[in-house]
């Protein structure tokens, strides 16, 4: 039987971040919305929820006075990212 | 970009996109194999030149190539800690070439002090285009870059020759060729390539 697409990942804005961060060490909050063309209000909401999902590490600090936001996949998000690939990949291979 | 649902397969396009964005940060432009190769070959060239004009003493140019090198290295160093120009993104491979750079220059001088106490510069030399190699093979592999593959066997070859030479000006025709291969041609195909990436 068919296991449920991860409802977390399941989602345009956060897979893309999920995505991304999978082929880096880390990136930093303005990169990821470069890349991923969201607003920086729409990207915070969803990082949080990545965040709280332990999916990703979000690590602030100041430098030169501004504030600094960088990302980090976590083993946990690696493992879910690839049960998200290997899902939608049974899907797909059923829907052919 | 926004929160909205998607299905199967648009997930698995976006995944693909964002993947081969993520390996762009890992490409490289090649300049600095560019710049490495030149020096070496231009070096390699004046000092063969040099063994039958004797303008200078045999190691003249290679004297200033160390200077040189140290002052570049002393610039890398004091560009990075003092500007701090962080990356917005760090990758793995990033970081592996950050170890296998030190490790390098290490070796290089490892052999060059060899060089200096006793080992002969018609062995030292093959040793030096032998850890070229090593250095383009695991570049190359790394960013998957198969010029640099093909050149590090090439560079391996060619260094072994090296090592039955019988006269120093045959050495620097083999280093330089070594330099020619293993950095300068696929350096500039590395920067064309990188220039139609970032088109």
């Amino acid at each position: 039987m068919f296991k449920d697409l991860d409802p977390i990942l399941h989602s345009q804005l956060r897979l893309a971040v999920m995505s991304l961060l999978i082929g880096l060490k880390e990136a930093e909050f303005t990169y990821i919305k470069e890349k991923t063309n969201a607003t920086a209000g729409n990207l915070s909401v969803q990082i949080q929820k990545l965040k709280e999902a332990g999916y990703i590490d979000v690590m602030k600090q100041f430098k030169d006075n501004y504030p600094q936001t960088t990302c980090k996949i976590t083993p946990l998000g690696v493992k879910a990212f690839e049960d998200y690939v290997k899902n939608l990949q049974s899907y797909l291979s059923v829907k052919k | 970009m926004e929160e909205k649902d998607i299905n199967e397969q648009e997930s698995l396009l976006l995944i693909q996109q964002m993947i081969n964005t993520a390996k762009h940060e890992q490409k490289d432009d090649g300049r600095g194999w560019i710049l490495w190769g030149w020096l070496l070959f231009l070096v390699s060239l004046l000092t063969y030149i040099n063994l039958y004009t004797r303008w200078f003493s045999t190691y003249y140019f290679w004297s200033y190539f160390g200077f040189l090198s140290l002052l570049l290295l002393l610039y890398s160093v004091v560009k990075y800690y003092l500007f701090k120009r962080k990356e917005r993104a760090k990758t793995y491979t990033g970081e592996l070439f950050q170890k296998l750079n030190v490790g390098f220059f290490i070796t290089i001088m490892f052999i060059i002090f060899s060089m200096n106490t006793g080992l002969q510069p018609m062995k030292g030399f093959p040793l030096l285009i032998g850890l070229y190699g090593f250095w383009i093979l695991i570049y190359g592999t790394a960013l998957d870059f198969k010029p640099s593959i093909i050149a590090a066997y090439i560079t391996w070859g060619l260094g072994f020759a090296a090592f039955f030479v019988n006269s120093f000006a045959s050495t620097m025709i083999f280093h330089g060729l070594a330099a020619l291969v293993g950095y300068i041609i696929p350096g500039h195909i590395a920067y064309v390539e990188f220039k139609k990436l970032n088109r």
